[in-house]
């Protein structure tokens, strides 16, 4: 109660410098660093860092957050950055919203009946794992429940819903996003150099990240480190269908992990915590899903020209201009987002939460792989 | 006491609102702050980009 925050139009003003490091740093990156990077001989071959490392300024952007938050600042961001930084999830909102402009409604349906099914299958048998691993690891029952939708979700959204239905404390809360970070880091930067080496497609890299990562985030920025590129049919393109489906089930995932806490709980007094499934969708529905469906429905209609899909005539001056402005959000949000990986706080991560969290975090990731490479033919393109 | 967590406390030990990951209240403020931005800027573009 005492610690209500101000309102978001007084803490603008003091964003600005923060705002100002992002947008400058992103500004450099992708104006002086990526084409000297791409033009830059090393042992004899043009390019080398790029083709090598698969560098672009998506993986730049999350590298120089980290590196001010880490090294630069020594580990905690300055009051007078902060600010800024904490718009980096509003930018990556705000450009999740506008991808909405790469799909039309017959899209939607193609790609995203194959994604309610692998997303879904996902969710529930993740969900079983945890519990079961939890039973037999001999886990907290609070801590099992939030790793259990942190793990099968979206991450750190899924875990702090979850955490008021099964009387998770703090501390809970602070294992599991320290694990699912640790884990998702790891997975973000390995993604790409695995999908080249195994000359994966977009479609199928999309959906295997869009599947077997577990952060929102990382998801975003997993696919454009792979292809940078937004426009219809591209990882990013499929990996985000995949993971609005994903963070669509948070309700309903959050109702079951809350009925299986209260479930196997002795007769208590606090059974007024338990809340129905159509009181969740109220409360933990996320809007900004409603968002990116305007700009799907807005772009079936043609509002904003022709899409540009493979075939089909070429995009409109409108569908390119908002696509570059994308890639410069999605890029100002990502470097943000590394200005939150906290190694110390990663560190918090330990004992068998870990293991939990690392036993299933790798399998999940494995057999998204090995799912999509069995369902290669029927996956369907845009 | 129901000591429930807003959601948008996103990082790690976020106890209170230097913690958070957000400068909105919570996450639902923040949906809704990025579906205005968007609609701002989906307007400039497509009003610079009308004949």
């Amino acid at each position: 109660m005492s610690s209500e925050s101000p309102g978001f139009f007084r803490q603008l003003p003091g964003a600005l410098p923060g705002l100002a490091l992002i947008i400058i740093t992103m500004v450099v990156i992708r104006l002086w660093v990526e084409p000297w990077m791409g033009s830059v001989v090393i042992f004899g071959d043009k390019g080398w860092l790029v083709q090598t490392f698969h560098l672009n300024y998506i993986l730049l952007g999350i590298l120089c957050g980290l590196l001010y938050r880490n090294v630069i600042f020594g580990g905690t961001m300055p009051d007078v950055f902060l600010g800024g930084f904490k718009m980096s999830r509003l930018m990556i909102k705000t450009g999740i919203i506008m991808l909405g402009s790469l799909y039309t409604f017959a899209a939607i349906v193609q790609l995203g009946s194959m994604a309610i099914f692998l997303i879904g299958g996902f969710v529930i048998l993740t969900i079983i794992m945890v519990l079961w691993l939890g039973k037999i690891f001999g886990l907290d029952r609070s801590m099992t429940g939030v790793l259990a939708n942190a793990l099968s979700i979206c991450g750190v959204t899924a875990a702090v819903a979850t955490s008021p239905g099964v009387e998770a404390k703090g501390s809970h809360v602070a294992y599991a996003i320290a694990t699912i970070l640790g884990f998702g880091i790891l997975t973000m930067f390995i993604s790409p150099f695995i999908g080249h080496a195994l000359n994966m497609t977009d479609l199928q890299y999309g959906a295997w990240i869009g599947t077997g990562i577990l952060n929102s985030g990382q998801v975003l920025a997993a696919a454009l480190a792979f292809n940078p590129n937004v426009a219809p049919g591209t990882a990013v393109s499929i990996a985000e269908i995949w993971n609005i489906m994903r963070v669509i089930s948070i309700p309903f995932a959050v109702f079951a992990v809350t009925v299986w806490y209260w479930a196997g709980k002795e007769e208590s007094d606090s059974a007024g915590k338990k809340k129905g499934l159509g009181t969740l969708l109220v409360e933990k529905f996320p809007v900004f899903v409603i968002g990116f469906m305007a700009m799907v429905f807005l772009t079936s209609l043609g509002a904003f020209g022709d899409v540009g899909i493979k075939g089909g005539p070429p995009a409109s001056d409108v569908i390119k201009t908002l696509r570059l402005v994308m890639t410069w959000i999605f890029g100002f949000g990502l470097v943000g987002l590394g200005g939150f990986i906290d190694f110390k706080e990663l560190r918090q991560a330990g004992g068998t939460p870990l293991k939990v969290g690392l036993i299933v975090g790798a399998t999940k990731y494995i057999l998204a792989l090995a799912v999509v490479f069995l369902i290669k033919d029927y996956l369907v393109s845009i | 006491m129901a000591n429930e967590e807003k959601t948008g406390s996103e990082t790690i030990g976020a106890a209170g609102p230097k913690g958070k990951m957000t400068l909105f209240k919570d996450d639902r403020a923040e949906d809704i702050g990025a579906i205005i931005v968007t609609v701002i800027i989906v307007a400039v573009i497509v009003l610079l980009k009308m004949k």
